[in-house]
């Protein structure tokens, strides 16, 4: 009566889905692809503080109907490695504790199918304690720093006070946010490390809870941006991949945010917008101008970084000093107006 | 060992936790919060899928103002409820609950025209954001309340008994963080209890992994008296399998903006469970559901392990869709929505009974211990009620914090807690691991005290437990005695709390000696208003226990008939 034997019609793309669906990647097809009783090898990256290095261990795990991820690990601790250390609280999709990497990709282990052939690993990004257990204490101290928490400026009227969802979208689609990590995990920017001061997907859609909520005060939500390193996001979308909560972190809260922060903290954004000045007045990206006005002359002090662009003629300084009429800048001229950067 | 020193140690970071540290926190009362997974993050209070209005908030009726109190006393508590509590609660919810929460930030759904959206009918309800997930951003932002106000937390840190002054009254925890294996003694004046319902202590359970029942335990350790430990709630529309998934719940309550319910089939097709058709009055209808359910069992339409269905193939996808995250699981499973109908089972939910405490403080029979929300059993379900636990302890707690002396705890207690700890995690014996106990227990449950438990059964399920006790947890054997995110050795500390919670559950069960809502008895199936609209005191003598019966006072409601057989009663 219940499951199907193939995959349900798949009605709309939802575009963060892409890809999935050329390599027959659906959860459905997953959910069907595997046997009962059929056997599969499950690789676990194994860690502790006694001083080794980590290790993989295989494990030969046995199809259950609709299997999971969470199911796998829980097998494996109850017939074969019973110190396997992981984190999990509701197996619902809800607490957000349990999120690993499956073959390389952030899930959340209560949530997604097993495959047939799996190797399990902790987030990235995050100290390793043991086995597939992280330290969520760098997150959380990011988190708290960026006081995502709502201060009014006007006194609280009364239950129910005047406001609607369209002013609430967007902060909605972040309430549903869980904390499980996932895409502090795939974040390319936050692997930089200490190179940026990108706050990362995970925070910021913590603060769009309450910086996109329109009863916020726009002086605490200015405070807060100031701290994020926004524009250091390069809006790659690894992290709405990833999302299991399915929130479009890129469209619905980092851009926003970023709209925000260029209107209350525009020093923030000054890259941005000489990029678009830039694009505005020549119909191209010019990488020498771009530098030059970002960060002045400072940008001449790495001389042997200058001579390799020039050599390889990333940068044409004859280009960037006497600008050159074209018919793309015209259009990009038109298109984006001129003159817009502070 | 480390030591700390605060006024209060809250035990559990829930929502009555949360909150009763909040209002503490206010009034000057240094607070420390120990959780045994993540504040806001674990425990039961995550799981809430609505929340219920009372009182004439946002458009409600009087009429339904007074279902709403009907249904809490006769549905969700069957009459085991102190009335003038649940009063003082409903007065509360309505004049404090829900503005606070929306200053706070809380977002109560609007549409887009600016209404707060609610479900239709005799009981009505709002939700947070999204109906199916309102406990997720209500318990984070108790969670950013609570680091707002920089209350100390300890996390991932489990407390594995109360220790006493030389007095006898409570005055400390000792704890174990699971992380780093590091323990700790905590010294208060004053204790609360808000560990949560007893879930997970049957094959089949709600609950999050950590939930194993360690405050009942600890507090009948230190002689704290019971009450109504057999009054178990039930939830019959949780998926049927694997095993990760029985946690998944189809809702079956009263869809925000739709005069639409979840509906019930049995293995031949036939519908037999609607709430908004079955039983309006019925707003969270489980009693009623697993009535409904048993009567297909009889008729051999339905197993309590599954082989019926829920879903919501007479609804639109948009309608269910609009407010509601009902649709997820469906489409999870690669299941057509709403189309196909999904394998749905009988799942332990929360336990009414709990530690028994006076209402108008919180107090617990034991000096220094106090009670808030779930683990309480004065009361079952709705993150409000447990909330306003939050604030009632919180008030007890201020008002008897000057009498509440220091004093050092008796040192031996602390040694043997420790050296008992300590030999846990040196499990070395041939028996099997703390899991499979787990596992055991949770099976015996299921098996012999579970939907439907006659005294055969439950004699049985007693010796095993005994056998459990002495032959088995000695024998235990942990593969790995390293002190670092130890999940062997929590479980072994686990496991001895359910063993000792199973035991007085099955006892409190042998002692009701009649049916009443969720509890059935297949030896006793009437329900007996003449002699158990009682509660079922369970204290302890020596080292046994005695039970005794202590009649609710009726002020609001009161049922109309003396005996009826129990599946012939709506709640």
């Amino acid at each position: 009566m219940v499951t199907s034997a193939s995959a349900p019609a798949q009605t709309g793309i939802d575009a963060r889905r892409l890809g999935q669906i050329e390599r027959s990647d659906t959860l459905a097809v997953r959910n069907s692809r595997l046997a009962i009783g059929e056997i599969i090898a499950v690789r676990i990256r194994r860690f502790d503080d006694s001083g080794g290095a980590a290790a993989y261990q295989d494990f030969q795990v046995p199809y259950q109907k609709w299997m999971r991820v969470l199911d796998v690990l829980n097998w494996v601790t109850e017939n074969k490695a019973t110190d396997l250390a992981y984190r999990w609280c509701c197996g619902s999709k809800m607490c957000g504790t349990c999120a690993v990497r499956m073959n390389g990709r952030e899930v959340l282990a209560c949530w997604e199918a097993a495959e047939p052939v799996m190797t399990i690993e902790p987030l990235r990004n995050l100290p390793v304690i043991r086995d597939l257990i992280v330290d969520r204490t760098p997150y959380e101290s990011k988190v708290a720093s960026l006081e995502p928490w709502l201060e009014r400026r006007e006194p609280y009227p009364q239950f129910p006070e005047p406001l609607n969802h369209k002013q609430m979208k967007d902060a909605s689609k972040a309430l549903d946010c869980i904390s499980c990590m996932c895409c502090y995990s795939a974040c390319p920017v936050i692997g930089l490390g200490d190179l940026t001061d990108f706050a990362g997907p995970a925070p910021l859609v913590q603060l769009g809870q309450t910086a996109l909520d329109p009863r916020n005060d726009p002086g605490k939500v200015t405070r807060s941006l100031a701290l994020t390193g926004i524009f250091n996001c390069v809006s790659c979308y690894k992290c709405e991949e990833v999302c299991p909560a399915g929130i479009p972190i890129v469209s619905r809260v980092i851009e926003p945010l970023k709209a925000k922060a260029a209107q209350l903290v525009p020093g923030m954004a000054k890259h941005s917008f000489v990029l678009r000045d830039i694009v505005a007045a020549r119909g191209r990206v010019d990488p020498g101008a771009l530098v030059l006005r970002v960060q002045g002359l400072r940008a001449l002090a790495n001389m042997p970084r200058v001579i390799r662009l020039l050599l390889r003629g990333k940068i044409n300084p004859w280009k960037t000093l006497f600008r050159i009429k074209t018919a793309a800048s015209a259009a990009a001229g038109r298109i984006l107006g001129a003159g817009v950067a502070k | 060992m480390k030591t700390i020193t605060t006024d209060v140690v809250i035990v559990g970071g829930g929502a009555a936790g949360c909150y009763a540290a909040l209002n503490l926190n206010r009034s000057g009362i240094r607070t420390l919060i120990i959780c045994k997974g993540l504040v806001g993050k674990s425990g039961a209070s995550l799981f809430a899928g609505n929340l219920v209005i009372s009182g004439r908030l946002l458009g409600n009726t009087a009429e339904n103002a007074s279902n709403t109190a009907e249904f809490l006393i006769k549905y969700h508590n069957q009459f085991l409820i102190d009335q003038n509590w649940a009063r003082r609660c409903g007065q509360w919810i309505e004049s404090t609950y829900y503005p606070e929460l929306e200053e706070a930030g809380l977002y109560f759904r609007r549409n887009d025209a600016g209404e707060v959206v609610t479900s239709p009918g005799k009981i009505r309800s709002v939700a947070a954001n999204t109906q199916g997930n309102s406990g997720v951003p209500f318990m984070d932002l108790r969670r950013k309340q609570v680091i707002r106000a920089g209350i100390p937390r300890l996390e991932e840190t489990v407390v594995t008994a109360l220790l006493r002054k030389s007095d006898g009254a409570v005055g400390g925890v000792f704890c174990l963080n699971i992380i780093t294996g590091e323990t700790v003694v905590v010294v208060a004046r004053a204790v609360i209890m808000a560990t949560g319902y007893s879930d997970r202590l049957h094959k089949r359970s709600t609950g999050t992994r950590e939930m194993s029942a360690d405050g009942i335990a600890m507090a009948w350790r230190v002689g704290a008296t019971l009450v109504n430990m057999e009054m178990q709630w039930w939830h019959t529309n949780d998926i049927a399998d694997p095993p990760s998934w029985q946690r998944m719940q189809v809702y079956p309550n009263p869809m925000l903006g739709s005069e639409k319910s979840a509906r019930m089939v049995n293995s031949a097709g036939e519908e037999f469970f609607n709430q908004q058709q079955d039983d309006p009055l019925a707003f969270g209808p489980y009693t009623v559901q697993l009535k409904a359910l048993a009567k297909q069992v009889r008729a051999g339409k339905a197993r309590y392990e599954g082989g019926y269905y829920a879903g919501f193939d007479h609804c639109d996808a948009a309608e269910v869709d609009a407010y509601t995250t009902y649709g997820k699981t469906y489409r999870q499973l690669g299941l057509r929505f709403p189309e196909q109908l999904v394998e749905t089972a009988v799942t332990s939910h929360y336990r009414q009974g709990g530690i028994d405490v006076d209402t108008e403080t919180m107090r617990s029979s034991v000096p220094g211990l106090y009670v808030a929300g779930g683990v309480g059993g004065h009361s079952n379900g709705l993150i409000a009620l447990a909330t306003y636990d939050g604030k009632v302890v919180a008030d007890g707690v201020a008002r008897d914090l000057p009498a509440l002396g220091g004093g050092a705890l008796v040192e031996q207690e602390v040694e043997a807690e420790s050296r008992r700890i300590e030999s846990l995690r040196n499990s070395s014996g041939s028996g099997p691991t703390p899991l499979k106990m787990k596992e055991r227990v949770r099976a015996l449950m299921w098996d012999k005290s579970g939907v439907e438990k006659s005294e055969t059964g439950m004699r049985s399920a007693l010796d095993e437990i005994e056998r459990i006790r002495l032959d088995l947890l000695p024998g235990m054997r942990i593969a790995n005695s390293g002190k670092s995110a130890n999940y062997e050795w929590l479980d072994a500390i686990d496991v001895v709390n359910m063993v000792d919670a199973c035991e007085l559950i099955i006892h409190s069960s042998l002692e009701r000696k009649e049916s009443r809502g969720p509890f059935f008895r297949q030896d006793f199936p009437l329900t007996d208003n003449a002699n158990w609209l009682a509660a079922n005191v369970l204290k302890k003598s020596g080292n046994g226990m005695k039970f005794e019966r202590r009649k609710y006072d009726l002020p609001i409601f009161r049922p109309d008939f003396t005996t009826k057989d129990n599946l012939e009663v709506a709640w």
